[in-house]
């Protein structure tokens, strides 16, 4: 966003701005039973399986190297210098904003610009939701990683699950499963007949997730998009008709849609909800992830805890104060 | 009224009976109690002396016969096991499930074939009698046993979460609201209600929730304590020595299931089931789903080595040796069970895995040799950089990928097709497209199916 930080300025980052304060509580809680990894060179982190046994060791470790990026793992250890006695991990949820599958900025590939950031947020903030609102989960935490956001949750039921039970949990948070249509007639005298209810007439538990997340997917979609199953008519048509969905007048919209079709919309955005998260990260249970209050230095920003969900700005929170005084050189160079 | 123990073997009035009426000295008896109950179950059956289980342990290998017979066999007849479903059955069918749980845990290995047909056949007999059973007689049976399982009104989502680890029941499926799973049809009114303008809340519970969740919840559940049962015993066998019946029941076990299977299972290649569309015969190109083509022409860097170590692997041999795992008991094949001397292996799997690795960009061993190894070792071979049968069995042949793991840790090869539709394994995928070329005659005689005797090493 702010291209990549000088060895100056990442050394003026840690020994004038990092402070031990801004690393969250539940990364210092059990600091000595995680392992971290750093990249020094900007070449992947390469030099793994460190452990510090206390904040001050990692305090000088980060204010003499000043590395390129930090990393923590998300997995506790009894011996994280070899990865060794797994105990539990957190679950993450992990939302790039440089690929995200619809986003209605104008951003190339790979490139994030606050649209696309603040699109992002809103959907951490709606994972968050299900996860804390419908799943009761407890404990999450939400990191701004410099890109994107990371939701980082230290529940204890799901910090000792296995990878299919996080994967299950992400198809239900994400909506990356086309939700169940065809229902038993509970009527003894008429199994024979089945009902058939579409997704968006059961406003409750999995249905409405789904719908929320496709609903939200269709209203951000930009008309230039390559959806696996919506070929460019039905792109087309869909964006003609989405303003139904406003006062969520699905029927309506799926009649103009027509139901083959409309069944084609409905497995793309399954697609489409799970790619929207990277699942590979979520389904980890031994993954490193960006340290909380480093530097992402690939793109001049910092790696925070976001305090107020609902209106974090990155670009008030996240940018170091390098940044700042680079613009002030180069307003003093134009002069 | 049914009693829970009619469903629930752990309940405290099954474990009375185990208690008070299992005998280890006389299980071999012929018990003319049984005989009887067997004898005077409505619609039985008693055409052939065979048919009648005389004693505690017949009872327990046709719990066993009963489920693979119910699975595989096309002309099953449920009167030949109708006393499975009559009420007068259940202490002796509690005391075979004790008992033949003693026998799996103390003879085969946790995740047997064994164990898990056992576990498989305990949430079939519990399925099949809610069904046999009255509606209200059904609902409060339910009811009460899901209330020994400490399950009533409502039950936090996490309590179920094994069963959703192991995708017997989707966490989708269920209605769930702030951490809690509504089960109870007054929960689900109190808090849904104001959902639904132009449909009955009540009536709305009967098809989201109703009967069928809950009796799912309730077999699943069952099946759950079950395993916990077989590896608790596990644990203690190490210590206590097993009764002499229960380790002759547990060889009466691999010996009834070996002969049921063989006589069902399309591996065998058996008379009774010819032409089945899992025969084992060479790879078809033509019949490779749209992310096995992608994979065979090469994947580019990112995805190379799950791609070709743990997707193509998998894929590539199953679909040769055995395309019929899923379908069949599997657990526990070995390659060479099928690929006696290993000659199709070396010969035709893995220069297909070599080639597709070869294929992606940067092709994968000129950076990556030693993810050779980790195929061997993916093949059930260890880490070994050469295929040998005195290394089979170091590592386990791992099973191919589902759909829904492909589209998770290799999202870009998943480009369905027509061919895809109802399929959740690209082996299925495979499967049934070469079933269809075969029926429209275009399957090359190269490729037809294989006899019993050049491809299976068991005989």
């Amino acid at each position: 966003m702010f291209g990549k930080s000088t060895i100056k300025e990442r050394k003026q980052f840690y020994r004038e701005e990092w402070n031990l304060k801004d690393l969250p509580d539940f990364i210092t809680d059990e600091l000595p039973r995680r392992e971290f990894g750093f990249d020094h060179y900007g070449r992947g982190p390469n030099d793994r399986y460190k452990v510090f046994k206390n904040q001050d060791i990692l305090r000088r470790f980060l204010k003499s190297k000043s590395p390129f990026a930090a990393y923590i793992s998300i997995a506790y250890y009894r011996n994280p210098r070899a990865r060794e006695d797994w105990q539990k991990a957190e679950y993450v949820f992990d939302v790039d904003a440089k690929d995200l599958p619809i986003r209605s900025c104008d951003c190339d590939e790979g490139e994030v610009c606050a649209q696309c950031l603040a699109e992002s947020l809103e959907i951490v903030n709606n994972l968050i939701d299900t996860l804390d609102g419908d799943l009761g989960l407890k404990n999450i935490h939400l990191i701004y990683s410099g890109r994107g956001y990371h939701i980082r949750i230290l529940d204890e039921d799901m910090m000792l699950a296995d990878s299919d039970l996080r994967g299950e949990v992400l198809k239900y948070v994400a909506g990356a499963t086309v939700p169940k249509s065809i229902y038993p007639n509970p009527d003894p005298s008429m199994v024979a007949s089945n009902f058939n209810f579409q997704h968006f007439t059961l406003p409750l538990a999995y249905h409405q997730i789904f719908t929320d997340r496709v609903k939200y997917n269709i209203q951000h979609l930009k008309g230039t998009e390559k959806i696996d199953g919506i070929n460019p008519k039905l792109l087309k048509d869909i964006i003609k008709f989405r303003h139904l969905l406003d006062d969520d007048a699905w029927g309506l919209f799926k009649g103009n849609i027509g139901p083959r079709r409309y069944n084609n919309i409905v497995s793309a955005m399954a697609n489409v909800n799970l790619a929207t998260i990277d699942a590979k990260v979520s389904i980890d249970i031994k993954r490193i992830l960006r340290l909380p209050s480093s530097l992402h230095s690939k793109v001049s920003m910092k790696c925070v805890e976001v305090k107020d969900r609902e209106n974090f700005d990155p670009l008030k929170y996240a940018v170091p104060k390098f940044v700042d005084e680079r613009k002030d050189e180069e307003i003093t160079e134009n002069k | 009224m049914v009693e829970s123990s009619f469903l629930n073997p752990f309940c405290d009035e099954a474990l009375s009976i185990v208690r008070n009426q299992a005998d280890l000295s006389t299980v071999f008896d012929i018990d003319s109690r049984l005989v009887d109950i067997i004898s005077f179950s409505p619609h039985q059956n008693l055409s052939d002396e065979s048919y009648i289980p005389e004693n505690i342990i017949n009872l327990a290998l046709k719990r066993i016969k009963w489920f693979i017979e119910r699975k595989n066999n096309k002309e099953y007849n449920s009167h030949d096991y109708a006393y499975f479903f009559v009420e007068d059955i259940t202490p002796y069918d509690v005391i075979a499930f004790h008992l033949s749980a003693q026998a799996i845990a103390n003879k085969f290995n946790f995740n047997s074939r064994e164990m898990r047909l056992f576990i498989q056949a305990q949430g079939q007999i519990i399925e099949d009698r809610l069904g046999s059973l009255m509606l209200s007689e059904k609902r409060e049976l339910t009811d009460d046993v899901l209330g020994e399982l400490m399950v009533s009104g409502t039950v936090e989502w996490t309590f179920l979460k094994d069963i959703i680890s192991s995708k017997k029941l989707s966490l989708t499926d269920l209605v769930i609201d702030n951490g809690e799973v509504i089960l109870d049809r007054d929960e689900f009114i109190y808090r849904f209600e104001d959902k639904f303008d132009d449909r009955s809340a009540s009536k709305m519970y009967d098809v989201l929730v109703g009967d069928n969740v809950k009796e799912e919840v309730l077999k699943n559940l069952i099946m759950q304590k079950t395993e916990e049962y077989i590896q608790n015993i596990q644990e203690k066998s190490q210590l206590i020595e097993a009764h002499p019946s229960i380790l002759t029941l547990a060889d009466e076990i691999e010996k009834t299931i070996d002969e049921e299977m063989t006589k069902y299972s399309t591996f065998y290649a058996n008379l009774n089931n010819p032409g089945g569309y899992m025969e084992i015969g060479k790879l078809v190109k033509e019949a490779f789903p749209p992310c096995i083509k992608s994979t065979v022409e090469g994947v580019s860097s990112g995805g190379r080595n799950d791609a070709i170590v743990l997707f193509l692997t998998s894929f590539a041999s199953y679909a040769r040796l055995y395309p019929g795992i899923f379908a069949n008991e599997g657990a526990g094949i070995k390659v060479s069970d099928i690929d006696k001397n290993l000659d199709i292996t070396e010969r035709e799997i893995l220069p297909l895995i070599f080639e597709a690795a070869d294929n992606c960009t940067p092709p994968l061993f000129e950076d990556q040799p030693q993810e050779k190894i980790n195929i061997i070792s993916k093949l059930g071979f260890g880490m070994h950089s050469e295929l040998s049968l005195d290394h089979e069995g170091e590592t386990k042949w791992y099973t191919p990928m589902s759909c829904e793991k492909v589209k998770i840790h290799l999202p870009q090869l998943c480009k369905k097709d027509k061919g895809c539709k109802g399929i959740n394994n690209p082996l299925s995928y495979y499967t049934r497209a070469k079933w269809n070329l075969k029926n429209e005659g275009k399957l090359p005689d190269s490729t037809q199916s294989e006899s019993n005797s050049n491809s299976d090493g068991r005989d």
